[in-house]
């Protein structure tokens, strides 16, 4: 019985020890707060983490300052985006895991419960507690003045809220009637849904709380309209432009607007420490200066960049490996997250009655993409490193299988002129352009937004091989606005933009890209306007396969285990394949990555993607450090080949 | 004479009217406004919008009433001095353009000084050595810095400046400077920045003015009274100066009047080009996202400027040329 119990005391103890999470240990304090710690404008650094933080393995040194480059005043908040900073976050392996929370319990996909960390503040200093939860769920969300539009739609279940309780200090629940499976994937996205904000901070601006005069000589001298206006312009979580809102981010703003050159300085009450006892992040200041897009990948190559990605193009790559010796930093090539990067979208929802006649038969569009020549685009466009493919999940994606990409996506010229003979297409003009049923000849003009040169460049190569069809194309370059009212009306025949955005989905991801869901969506904009306005505009699906898919993604909503959502999705990615409502041509672009040679913790390989990714975000910048340069990364890159084909993803 | 002087004052103000309607009509012409265009943006990169936020921010400026209203609204404002408000910086106008009209306007005057400073001794030196070879050199140097596009100038003396010299590519100092105070670095930063966007704007500049210089001053220097004066003995640069160089003069304070909007419409490409922190890229950033406020208060702040810069440079020509006072008042 003794030895049992000492057994049993000996497993518990190593239980107990396997859960590093919330054991503080000893905890250095960091160089850059040594001096305010000391004349004692801060407290010592055990004062300022939460009693139970997030632990890391690290071995990372504090000190130095990150230098990046960005192109706009509102690119503050990609601090937010790389800060990743979320109630629960992806990890690289892009599995959901409570990051700013200690625990999450969910039952029945419906009731989550939240369980905050013990003594967590916000960047000055103060508490964060279910308070702020409270105060953003009764006196922001639900305050028509402070948001016209009510709740966000991931928050709202058959239009209904939650029941939100606050059990103590730092635990919440809320409940739906039904499971939410946006929830999550919500509070961990790039621009997160924030369900909290600083309470403590906002409530002078706020007429319920603020004394009347005090509140309006505020709003006079800000000039803005009303105290409402006030608070949404003081609160900008997610804009990141206003230094004295306390924030949870590693790096908060120190700059006030505006400013060709942002400083952002290390969080003292930061959550998160390593297993040495720093408290991160590693890196005290990170500054984001100001530069025309198109000058940015020159800056980069001239050394003024430590971190870059953003505003960098493939095109860039050999620009940048030049420069690499010569101005001490590495450039890698992570794969982009999209589904395709360029798709083309007939549009289902077209006025023209003889073109939607044939753009609804299968045969046509499966005929549209056997004739586009995807190795030809890849080779032309990528040097051969992209992935060709239907618009679709990439192979990464827990959810993939190999039919889906492959599903009528090679080139076979024969078989496209087979299927448009099928269709009854068979005459032609002297030119073998085709006629359409009613004798005009069949020319297809693809719409496009005008944003990028690639777009262009891979129509010419598509106008190419479907002349061998007998179809001629034209490219048409517009507005951006003038693009998308074109297709939201059905003016559009066809336009070509990027494919899947979430290419990495897993099974609780949203499949709502798959589905005819929102009017964004330009194969079926009127279809999914249907589905947004719950029918007030727009026109209801009547292809059965798109019926299905909508009946697939409301199943996936309403799903309450993991294997009925997996379920959902590998058949709605099986009619997506089967169906060829948009032709993918390539994707898994690859995306140069330039690192300083001395910032370490950066994978050489990884994922360069807005969903699930957050660019950076799931990476951790704040794990990132300044070391000297590690030399198996100089010789690494030196051996390396200047192409570097990832041929397998 | 003053009767001319409140003339031209009277006819500023139908000018600064026509102006302001053409420059709200075309800022106004492309379908939609700021909004829609920040709507769109926002949902072809995949961020949520929140379309009720936005109605509201569009009846609450007022996006909803007529052209007429909305005109009036915004000359009404302009008049308090109260240049609106810029949606895409969520600042009011004044403090967006504030900071950087002292940067603009140090490349502006280093520019017209640098203009001036070359084209007046070229010219000179043109005229008295007519014909001469290096004559025709500088006349071809000249030429090629007009000829050459100035965004092609300022990409390759960039790239040049940052392989040779070091000097970091775009802006107007080291990115280290730009929010520091005022020192002694900071200044010999900008210099070493400044001279490339100098160069570039300047040269255009510079070619026509010396050949208008090498032209008058040549027509001067055939008449009577030229000859007689040397013939008297006098020295040739007193010949020179005393006075046909005074009556070449003349097309270089007229010109101030053209000068300062093609400097600073040519500053604009340039400083797009070369990402300095000065009005141009500004402007083009409003203009393209429709930010009406603050691309047309703007733009009616830099004409008006124009417009008195130009009477400034017509009443320095009247000052300097007495022939212009005097045939003014015969005429009365």
């Amino acid at each position: 019985m003794k030895r049992l119990a000492a057994a049993l005391q000996l497993v518990l103890a190593a239980l107990l020890s396997a859960m590093p999470d919330t054991a503080r240990g000893t905890l250095r304090e960091t160089p850059f707060f040594e001096q305010a710690v000391a004349n004692g404008s801060l407290p010592k650094v055990d004062d300022r983490v939460p009693s139970e933080p997030s632990v890391v393995d690290g071995t990372g040194a504090p000190g130095h300052q990150l230098r990046m480059l960005m192109s706009s005043p509102k690119d503050t908040r990609m601090m937010v985006v790389y800060g990743y900073a979320r109630l629960v976050g992806y990890t690289p392996a892009l599995d959901l895991a409570p990051d700013i929370l200690k625990s999450i319990d969910v039952r029945d996909g419906r009731v989550f419960t939240l369980h905050l960390r013990k003594g967590m503040k916000w960047s000055d200093g103060q508490p964060f507690t279910a308070e702020d939860f409270r105060y953003w769920f009764e006196d922001v969300a639900e305050n028509p003045k402070l948001a016209p539009s009510g709740l966000p739609v991931e928050l709202l279940i058959d239009n209904q809220p939650p029941r939100f309780e606050v059990l103590d200090e730092t635990t919440l629940r809320y409940s739906w009637v039904r499971p939410n499976p946006l929830f999550l994937p919500a509070l961990a996205g790039p621009d997160p849904l924030f369900i909290y904000c600083p309470a403590h901070y906002l409530k002078q601006f706020n007429e319920k709380f603020a004394d009347k005069t005090a509140l309006d000589a505020l709003v006079k001298k800000a000039r803005v309209h009303s105290w409402a206006a006030l608070h949404n312009k003081m609160n900008s979580m997610y804009r990141n432009d206003n230094p004295k809102l306390p924030s949870l981010d590693p790096w908060i703003l120190k700059t006030k607007p505006p400013s060709d050159r942002f400083v952002f300085e290390r969080n003292p009450y930061y959550y998160r420490v390593d297993t040495s006892g720093h408290q991160l992040p590693y890196i005290d200041r990170v500054i984001l200066s100001l530069a025309d897009s198109k000058i940015i990948p020159a800056k980069t190559a001239a050394g003024e960049s430590d971190l870059q990605a953003r505003y960098l193009n493939f095109n860039d790559y050999t620009f940048l490996r030049q420069s690499e010796g010569h101005n001490h930093f590495n450039v890698w090539l992570w794969r982009t997250g999209p589904g395709s990067q360029l798709t083309l979208y007939p549009n289902l929802n077209v006025d023209d009655p003889v073109w939607r006649e044939l753009v609804r038969d299968i045969r046509f569009r499966r005929a549209l993409s056997l004739a586009v020549n995807r190795h030809e685009i890849n080779e032309v466009l990528y040097f051969g490193l992209a992935i060709e493919g239907q618009n679709t999940l990439l192979p990464k994606s827990p959810l993939y299988q190999p039919g889906l990409r492959s599903a009528w996506a090679q080139y076979d010229l024969g078989e496209a002129n087979r299927l448009l003979d099928l269709i009854g297409l068979t005459k032609r003009e002297g030119d073998g352009v085709r006629l359409l049923p009613d004798g005009r000849p069949m020319e297809i003009v693809v719409e496009d937004s005008g944003e990028s040169t690639e777009q262009s460049d891979v129509l010419e190569l598509i106008r190419d091989s479907w002349r061998h069809v007998g179809i001629r194309l034209f490219a048409k370059p517009l507005q951006l606005t003038l693009f998308r009212r074109r297709v939201f009306a059905g003016e559009t025949l066809m336009s070509i933009d990027k494919g899947i955005e979430n290419g990495l989905a897993n099974a609780s991801s949203s499949p709502w890209e798959f589905a005819p869901t929102s009017q964004q969506q330009l194969e079926w904009p009127k279809w999914g306007q249907y589905y947004e306005t719950k029918g007030m505009a727009g026109e209801p699906p009547d292809l059965p396969s798109a019926v299905r898919l909508k009946e697939l993604y409301q199943g996936w909503l309403g799903a309450t285990s993991r294997q009925a959502q997996t379920q959902a999705w590998q058949e709605m990615l099986r009619i997506w394949a089967d169906e060829v409502f948009s032709i993918g041509t390539v994707a898994g672009v690859l995306q140069p990555v330039v690192v300083s040679d001395n910032l370490r913790n950066v994978p050489e390989k990884g994922i360069y993607a807005w969903v699930p990714g957050a660019f950076f975000g799931i990476y951790r910048p704040d794990h990132f450090w300044f070391g000297p340069p590690s030399p198996a990364a100089k010789s690494a890159s030196a051996a390396r080949p200047p192409a570097h084909p990832l041929a397998t993803p | 004479m003053l009767g001319y002087i409140v003339n031209r004052l009277l006819i500023m103000i139908p000018t600064m009217i026509a102006i302001s309607i053409v420059i709200f009509t075309i800022i106004n012409l492309p379908p939609g406004n700021y909004f829609t265009t920040y709507v769109a943006q926002l949902e072809s990169s995949g961020e949520a919008s929140d379309l009720a936020k936005v109605q509201f921010l569009e009846t609450e400026y007022g996006f909803d009433r007529p052209l007429w209203q909305q005109y009036l609204y915004w000359v009404g404002g302009l008049l308090h001095g109260d240049m609106g408000y810029s949606f895409s910086y969520d600042l009011p106008v004044n403090k967006v353009v504030g900071d950087r009209m002292l940067l603009t306007a140090i490349v502006s005057i280093t520019t017209i000084i640098f203009t001036y400073l070359v084209a007046f001794p070229i010219g000179v030196y043109s005229a008295t050595h007519q014909y001469s070879w290096t004559d025709h050199l500088l006349t071809l140097i000249g030429f090629l810095g007009l000829a050459t596009p100035s965004f092609l100038l300022a990409l390759v003396l960039l790239y040049l400046a940052n392989v040779y010299l070091g000097i970091s590519i775009g802006g107007l100092m080291d990115p280290k400077y730009v929010d520091q105070p005022w020192s002694w670095e900071k200044v010999l930063s900008l210099l070493a920045h400044i001279w490339i966007p100098v160069v570039v704007i300047g040269s255009a500049g510079t070619a026509s003015m010396i050949r208008r210089l090498r032209a008058n001053l040549l027509d001067e220097l055939q008449k009577q009274y030229v000859v007689t004066a040397r013939a008297k003995g006098l020295h040739p640069f007193r010949v020179l100066f005393k006075y046909p160089l005074r009556m070449a003069l003349n097309p270089f304070i007229s010109d101030i009047g053209s000068l300062l909007p093609q400097v600073i419409s040519g500053a604009a490409i340039v400083s797009i080009v070369m990402s300095l922190p000065t009005t141009g890229p500004m402007l083009l950033d409003a203009l393209r996202s429709q930010d009406m406020y603050l691309a047309g208060s703007f733009l009616v702040f830099m004409s008006l400027l124009t417009v008195i810069g130009v009477f400034v440079s017509d009443m320095a020509l009247a000052l300097l040329d007495p022939r212009i006072r005097l045939q003014a008042g015969r005429r009365q």
